[in-house]
């Protein structure tokens, strides 16, 4: 267990059985009266999130996420490692661990849809141990930071889906919890929604101090919103860095070569230090935009190499660029193992 | 303290939503003030005839229209606590609710204590708006008296809540329970309604397993409170509800369900933490 960490997933697994009667099976077409399968949603997860630090955890559908978010709210128990919350082992101080954590899971749902926002404020601060002036203030100041002031005595059906979303934060903060889990909080949310809950998250966890864990599909969010990005596949946590790391360790090793015409990206993979090529065809121009090695020597002599083959092949060189990389080419690699499209 | 505070928050919730949804409140009052009303009436129109037949088929008490209608009363009461652990938790786990009782630092026993305790309570209320209306209809006919009832009522609820919890945990687990539960409920009702002053199926271990199930010493108490303080006005007579051994079947039984409920539900809701179910639908 590390001191620094307010929030730490140490070596965690976990297994599913699921029991299946009478299904056919889904390669040989056989049906069997009795079918046992096993899913593994996380293998040797680790990860640490700090202080007033917001960590992102990226995955595509089935990758792992909202279970490891449910291991730490304590909802799902590991099946091997340990997750801690403020020091506290979740599997053994369950119900002490609930009251440093605000979770988010499906925000639309949280909220009972017959009662008002500050009735929901009410009801869940006194589930939390939130109680008199100390709720009605705090109900108040959230629900005004938040910017749903005015709808506080509007029953929540009225709501549209991001303001449902936004009353879920609050409920999560209701008892001022120095830990906040946000499952998918933008997930099908209008770009105006999606912005507004984003600066809030930003705003909560920089003014109250707050450690965040958010995952999310969006990739603007998590590269504008994140200190540090964990990314999940199949179970695995793939890589986990400062999001300013994740890009750099990817974006130093893509130029794009603008040519007059098309060139055969072919030749050019024969080049010591290419790892990928491939021409497009971008407003008019040709770019043949090849990955190159990290290291600093191959990857020059390389560049000298290219430029000596498109001279040799007579083509004009109009340009040359080092791409920017973007999180959701840093994403698309690390999760299907395909070289990252690249991007402007 | 926080069991007070979660049960604060349960009470001020139903009554908001009893009253917001004042319609629905009140035709539930209705629809139960006429199906009691009919029942009784019914009864009462062919009376005779009804205790004759009965009397020649089962040899029960004479009283047999109240002893129905509070059958009716005390399981629609069974049927109602059942559901609040059942479909109800079925429900809250459709609507994301129960994901969030799941995250309360009180845990689910107490959230799920407090829910069905106000259940019942407005159970309670609405059962006695109904009989005393049905009372007042048919001249005082039924008498009430509500210290013991409501002693009688809680020792009831206590005694279901343990069985409750158990049919809960199997939702937390399974969810799709919602025929099963129905059974039970449905059997509970068909108990209360059954049990009169005494359980005598002639074979020792069914009586036996018919003391165990909550709710037949339930009814048989609370029937026998209501019946025979109904004969005390006529014949001057008290028959105390101590001096009947189903009272402390009725005692140890809520002792023992609630013991073993509690413990069951939170085997299940570990189980269903290792499954991956707990909270969701």
């Amino acid at each position: 267990m590390n001191p620094g960490y307010m929030v730490e997933v140490a070596n965690v697994n976990k297994v599913f059985h699921t029991h299946h009667f009478l299904q056919r099976h889904e390669e040989s077409g056989k049906r069997a009266w009795y079918r046992k399968k096993t899913v593994r949603a996380a293998r040797n997860i680790s990860f640490g999130i700090r202080k007033g630090e917001i960590f992102g955890l990226l995955g595509p559908n089935g990758a792992g996420k909202t279970t490891t978010v449910k291991m730490i709210s304590g909802l799902v128990r590991p099946t091997a490692g340990a997750v801690y919350v403020d020091g506290m082992n979740v599997d053994t101080k369950r119900l002490a661990t609930l009251r440093r954590i605000g979770v988010v899971l499906e925000g639309t749902r949280t909220s009972i849809w017959p009662l008002t926002p500050l009735e929901n404020l009410a009801y869940f601060g006194n589930l939390r141990d939130v109680k008199g002036p100390v709720l009605r203030k705090r109900g108040m100041e959230l629900l005004d930071l938040i910017g749903l002031k005015d709808k506080m005595n509007v029953q929540v059906r009225h709501l549209s889906r991001g303001q449902k979303q936004k009353l879920a934060i609050c409920i999560a903060l209701i008892s001022d919890p120095p830990v906040l889990l946000l499952d998918e909080p933008t997930t099908g949310l209008d770009v105006q929604s999606s912005r507004s809950i984003k600066d809030k998250i930003l705003e909560i966890t920089r003014e109250l101090g707050k450690c965040v864990l958010v995952t999310t599909h969006d990739m603007n969010v998590a590269q504008e919103l994140c200190d540090n990005i964990g990314i999940i596949a199949d179970g695995r946590l793939v890589a986990c860095k400062p999001t300013h790391a994740l890009i750099d360790y990817f974006s130093d090793v893509t130029c794009a070569f603008y040519l007059d015409r098309a060139a055969d990206p072919t030749p050019f993979l024969g080049i010591p230090g290419v790892l990928s090529a491939e021409c497009n065809s971008e407003d008019g121009e040709y770019a043949l935009v090849l990955r190159l090695i990290r290291q600093e020597d191959q990857r020059s002599a390389a560049l000298y190499a290219i430029v000596e083959l498109l001279k040799n092949s007579g083509r004009l060189l109009h340009g040359v660029e080092r791409r920017k990389q973007t999180l959701e080419n840093v994403f698309i690699q690390l999760t299907s193992g395909l070289p990252p499209a690249t991007g402007d | 303290m926080g069991f007070f505070l979660v049960l604060k928050a349960e009470l001020v919730r139903t009554f908001i939503i009893m009253r917001r949804y004042w319609f629905a409140t009140l035709t539930s009052l209705v629809i139960g003030y006429g199906m009691l009303m009919g029942l009784i009436l019914g009864f009462m129109a062919r009376r005779d005839q009804v205790t004759e037949m009965i009397d020649n088929r089962f040899g029960v008490d004479p009283s047999s229209a109240t002893n129905a209608a509070l059958g009716l009363i005390i399981g629609s009461f069974a049927f109602g606590i059942i559901g609040i652990f059942s479909q109800g938790l079925q429900n809250m786990a459709r609507s994301g609710q129960l994901e969030q009782l799941c995250l309360s630092p009180h845990g689910l026993v107490t959230n799920f204590l407090a829910r069905s305790l106000v259940g019942s309570t407005a159970s309670i209320l609405t059962s006695s708006i109904i009989l005393f209306l049905v009372a007042h209809s048919v001249e005082g006919r039924i008498y009430a008296d509500p210290l013991p009832v409501a002693a009688l009522l809680f020792l009831t609820y206590v005694d279901l809540i343990g069985f409750g919890f158990m049919l809960g945990g199997l939702v937390l687990l399974f969810k799709q329970t919602g025929q099963i539960a129905v059974i039970v409920r449905i059997a509970l009702l068909g108990l209360a309604v059954w049990a009169s002053d005494r359980v005598d199926t002639g074979y020792a271990v069914l009586d036996a397993l018919v003391h165990i199930l909550p709710v037949t010493d339930a009814a048989i108490c609370l029937k026998h409170v209501l019946i025979r303080n109904q004969i005390l006005l006529d014949t001057g007579q008290f028959v105390s509800v101590f001096e009947i051994s189903s009272f402390y079947y009725l005692v140890l039984n809520s002792l023992v369900w609630t013991a073993i409920g509690i413990s069951v539900f939170k085997w299940m809701e570990n189980w269903s933490r290792d499954k991956g179910t707990l909270g969701s639908y």
